[in-house]
């Protein structure tokens, strides 16, 4: 009956059996599609696609070093690695989250400072994946947690390492802070091996030295599957922890110089004068860099930036100041040195002096009298300098003090340097377009006018003629350690230049800042020991231009913004010096009488900080 | 009841020994060979489970059984009687898709499944079966009426009903399934080329309106498809990773249970829609290539079934249910592999799913049935 028409159904076989040859035919060439589309995915693309799915579950994770500790010249530690607590839920595990919220924001003792669980997205879609609800929690409030983690199901708790500033305040300007590197600094070359979400120094020696304090990070190959869940490490690279930071700083004579200062502006540094070793260095009012440990908050930054007195910025080597009575010793150097005058050369001060038409003070109304160089410097008398800055003229004046290194950068490992300003003829020119007149050569010879040192240039001239001549660059690193102690590498004291001034003046100089702490009259009186063993020189730099041929007026009644800064330098013992320190009071008044007090007491604890060390050591 | 194991009309009750002689071994042999690399792929897909999911080989294993059970129901049967009751059948399911879109449980946003007596069932799948019967009684019926537009009106009817309520589910792949099972048959059954033109060009002015009645998630599908990568881990996601898994399979395949796709659970609907690309990834080109070939052989031994049956009603049925099953191969395979877009239509005998399964064990059933049958003399 195949074949034919069945007659009752009108059914005819030949015509179905056509179409089903076709469909046979479409049908085959469907699966023959199908084929060929999986031939190409599994055998043409195969390594490709293999790839991609053994980059779909074999994850790097990257392992933090810890950061390398910063320590004082005697192996004190500054600065050292703390633990900080984070609060994450792994969602997978916490089932309802808003329970377990709640129940975390109950169980603290609000009293106390309840856990303030910030809204996070736990819509990552990877379940497994922990999601930070708090950051830095404090103790009371993780041994709480920890008490009742039966109750807190998938809340885990995340050790993330910080730095600890010990000091606080007292070392800020020093140490600086760290932070997550921002996006313009992973824009940097400096920052080229750095990536997102690194810790950085920012300032201090956190940032002059992150190359050698940050360490290496690790990295772990984890198997994962799609929810980030960890299965398998299939390889690790450990972590190598940065170097240790050895510096120059005693942290006992740092804390005697912050005592010293009490609640007054300004800096203080103590140098060792045959080194350039920077045993102690603040600058007040300060901040403390532990409020960067986890990200400071806006409040407090704008309190920091806002303050009139910029306690974000480091007096000590960014601070610009006149140097004042205490710049005289470079003229008097120049002097010498150029043969203008000898020791014995004598003028006579009355108290005033005249050039062209104007009229300068000596700072001692009725006049000194008649006055040798010694004496000149250890009175302070001003007409004296008035005498010398005319014989040698503003680019004499200028190349003595380039000599002892005023007018550029020291080259103090830490960001924010100033370089101070040694005023000559042709940078008035190119300034102000005016010539120069020479009456400015006159302020310009006692520290006045447009000069201007840093506290760690001043300092470095006093201690290259504390040490006879040279000038040493200022060395606030000792060396570089690992973590078990092996150096890495020193710097030694480096000689910059030897000064062409000869030994025979230097000792003049020497004799007379002797002088001017020991012997009767002598400006830097209050620095006067029984050893006799200080050498020093006083400084009041004026603020904003007095007029000269005006009385001044008395100290108390002019407004804190227009005192004048104090200073008071000085380097001891006289024979074979070991401490030379710079005191500047910012609008404090008189450098006799306000700075100087503060450098007899850094200098008091310094050599009782000696006296009882020894005897410790016998 | 007397209709069991006889043939004709119900007059002669009398068992045919023919019946057992000419039962299709094959047809069974090739269904349960790739019922069974189901399973062991099953096996692997659910060897990782989270604690949420439940393994679904052994459940897969018992609804093999009931449609196995089925299946001898709907071959026992002369054909001829169950097309006579095909109105019956197709109100029935008609009746189980209202009753879905009320007392449906709603799974992943669409109200598919209906739950009698702990059991899930998705009455959209015995659709594709009904859909099947009902259209060879009305072609059969109105072969030599010839069609005309009244007749379309009907036959639109038909298919529309059902078609609009699925969509309204909402479950786009699974009534675009019934449209192309109702082109395949009318284009079989010799509906008239102007028909087809004229369906064609209503097609073309309709499938644009329905762009507005779509949910934004079948938008998202539609333009994901077109595009996989522009949302990789949202609705781009699926295809992606299937075509990692598929592609990384390579010519030999990881190796059961060694999957990483799978075992690592990057993969989605492993058990379900992406059976096969577990499948692909573990045994490679070379056991996809076999698995393929299985089902080509199916495919046509369906097709062969068809060709030889007696009388009309056989070969539309034949044809019917054969389609069904490519269609099935086609569209999944296809989606699994990115050339179409992922619509959620199971692969026949080796997704998981119990509605599935037994629909389908029922339509081979149905092929049994014309297969034997077609020696045995009308009366």
């Amino acid at each position: 009956m195949f074949g034919k028409q069945d007659r009752l159904t009108g059914y005819d076989p030949v015509k179905f059996r056509k179409k089903i040859q076709v469909i046979i035919w479409l049908v085959s060439l469907a699966f023959f599609l199908l084929i060929t589309r999986l031939w190409y995915l599994q055998v043409v693309k195969g390594d490709n696609l293999s790839q991609r799915s053994e980059n779909n579950r074999i994850r790097i994770q990257e392992i933090k070093p810890l950061r390398g500790l910063i320590m004082d010249t005697r192996g004190n530690i500054l600065v050292d690695n703390q633990s900080s607590f984070d609060i994450s839920i792994i969602p997978e595990a916490a089932k309802d989250i808003k329970d377990v919220m709640n129940k975390l924001t109950n169980l603290c003792d609000p009293g106390k400072g309840a856990i303030s669980c910030k809204k996070a997205s736990f819509k990552s879609g990877r379940p497994f994946a922990p999601v930070r609800i708090c950051k830095n929690i404090d103790r009371d409030q993780l041994a709480v947690v920890e008490t009742n983690s039966l109750d807190l199901p998938g809340v885990v708790v995340d050790v993330v390492p910080v730095r600890e500033y010990i000091y606080g305040e007292m070392m800020a300007h020093i140490l600086g802070y760290v932070g997550n590197i921002s996006s313009s600094e992973l824009g940097k070359n400096v920052y080229s091996g750095y990536r997102s979400n690194d810790i950085v120094g920012k300032y201090g020696i956190e940032k002059s030295l992150d190359g050698y304090l940050k360490g290496k990070s690790g990295g772990e190959q984890v198997e994962v599957d799609v929810a980030g869940r960890r299965l398998n490490v299939l390889g690790e690279i450990k972590p190598v922890p940065g170097y240790n930071v050895v510096l120059n700083i005693d942290a006992d004579l740092q804390k005697i110089c912050w005592d010293a200062f009490q609640e007054k502006a300004g800096a203080a540094i103590v140098m060792d004068p045959c080194t350039g070793y920077i045993m102690a260095m603040i600058s007040r009012p300060s901040f403390d860099s532990n409020l960067f440990n986890r990200g400071i908050s806006g409040d407090r930054w704008k309190k920091l930036t806002t303050n009139p007195l910029c306690p974000l910025q480091s007096r000590a080597v960014s601070g610009q100041y006149p140097p004042g009575s205490t710049y005289k010793v470079v003229v008097a150097a120049a002097a010498l040195e150029e043969g203008l005058i000898t020791e014995n050369t004598e003028i006579f001060c009355n108290g005033t002096y005249r050039i062209g038409d104007r009229t300068f003070r000596c700072w001692k109304k009725k006049g000194h009298g008649t006055m040798n160089l010694h004496r000149a410097i250890v009175e302070s008398c001003d007409v004296y300098f008035y005498h010398l800055g005319e014989m040698l003229g503003v680019d004499k004046l200028a190349e003595y003090a380039g000599k002892f290194g005023l007018g550029y950068k020291t080259g103090i490992s830490l960001p924010g340097e100033k370089m101070g300003l040694v005023p000559t003829r042709q940078w008035k020119l190119r300034k102000y377009g005016e010539s120069w007149q020479k009456g400015e050569t006159t302020s310009l010879s006692i520290g006045q006018g447009f000069s201007l040192v840093t506290p760690l240039q001043l300092l470095r001239v006093y201690c290259t003629i504390a040490n006879g001549g040279i000038l040493y660059k200022p060395r606030l690193v000792k060396g570089i350690e690992t973590m078990d102690g092996r150096v890495v590498r020193k710097f030694p004291p480096e000689k910059e230049i030897i000064i062409p001034i000869s030994r025979k003046n230097i000792d003049i100089l020497r004799y007379a800042l002797w002088g001017a702490v020991n012997e009767p009259h002598g400006t830097g009186w209050a620095l006067k020991r029984k050893e006799k063993d200080v050498c020093g020189k006083t400084g009041t730099a004026q603020v904003i231009g007095m007029p000269q041929d005006e009385e001044k007026p008395d100290v108390k009644e002019v407004p804190y913004k227009h005192k004048d800064h104090a200073l008071f330098v000085c380097f001891a013992p006289y024979k074979d010096p070991s401490i030379a320190i710079l005191v500047i009071v910012e609008h404090g008044g008189h450098g006799g009488s306000v700075a100087a007090p503060i450098a007899r007491r850094i200098v008091d604890g310094y050599f009782n900080l000696e006296r009882k060390r020894k005897k410790c050591e016998d | 009841m007397d209709i069991l194991i006889l043939s004709g009309k119900g007059k002669n009750v009398k068992i045919d020994r023919r019946l057992f002689a000419n039962f299709d071994w094959v047809l069974l042999g090739l269904v349960l060979l790739i019922s069974g690399i189901g399973i062991l792929n099953l096996y692997s897909a659910g060897y990782n489970l989270r604690v949420t999911e439940e393994h679904l080989y052994t459940k897969q294993m018992s609804w093999i059984l009931l449609g196995l059970i089925m299946m001898v129901i709907a071959f026992s049967v002369d054909y001829h009687i169950i097309i006579r009751h095909a109105y019956l059948i197709y109100v029935v399911s008609v009746l189980l898709l209202f009753l879905v879109s009320f007392y449906g449980n709603i799974v992943h946003g669409s109200q598919r499944w209906l739950v009698i007596w702990g059991f899930s069932f998705q009455p959209s799948e015995l659709m594709k079966l009904a859909i099947i019967i009902v259209l060879v009684r009305y072609f059969d019926d109105n072969m030599e009426k010839g069609y005309y537009p009244a007749n379309l009106v009907i036959l639109l009817t038909i298919v529309g009903i059902p078609f609009f309520m699925i969509v309204r589910q909402p479950d786009l792949g699974t009534a675009m399934f019934l449209m192309v099972l109702f082109l395949s048959m009318a284009v079989f059954a010799g509906i008239g080329r102007k028909v087809l033109i004229r369906l064609g060009l209503g097609g073309m002015i309709f499938a644009p309106l329905c762009w507005f009645f779509l949910k934004d998630y079948q938008k998202e599908r539609i333009l994901t498809f077109l595009n996989p990568e522009r949302d990789p881990l949202g609705a781009g996601y699926h295809i992606i990773q299937s075509i990692i898994a598929v592609g990384s399979g390579g010519v030999w395949g990881k190796g059961i249970l060694k999957g990483t796709q799978t075992q690592l659970r990057f993969l989605p609907e492993q058990q379900t829609d992406f059976a096969f690309s577990v499948f692909a990834e573990e045994w490679g080109f070379v056991g996809v290539f076999v698995l393929m070939f299985i089902f080509l052989v199916l495919v046509l031994w369906g097709l062969k079934i068809a060709r030889y049956s007696r009388d009309l009603t056989g070969a539309l049925t034949a044809f019917g249910v054969t389609m069904f099953v490519f269609w099935g191969i086609f569209i999944n395979i296809g989606m699994v592999i990115g050339i179409f877009p992922v619509v959620g239509i199971p692969l026949p005998f080796f997704s998981y799913g119990g509605s599935s399964m037994i629909v389908l064990m029922t339509g081979v059933g149905l092929l049994m049935n014309v297969s034997m049958r077609r020696f045995i003399l009308q009366p």
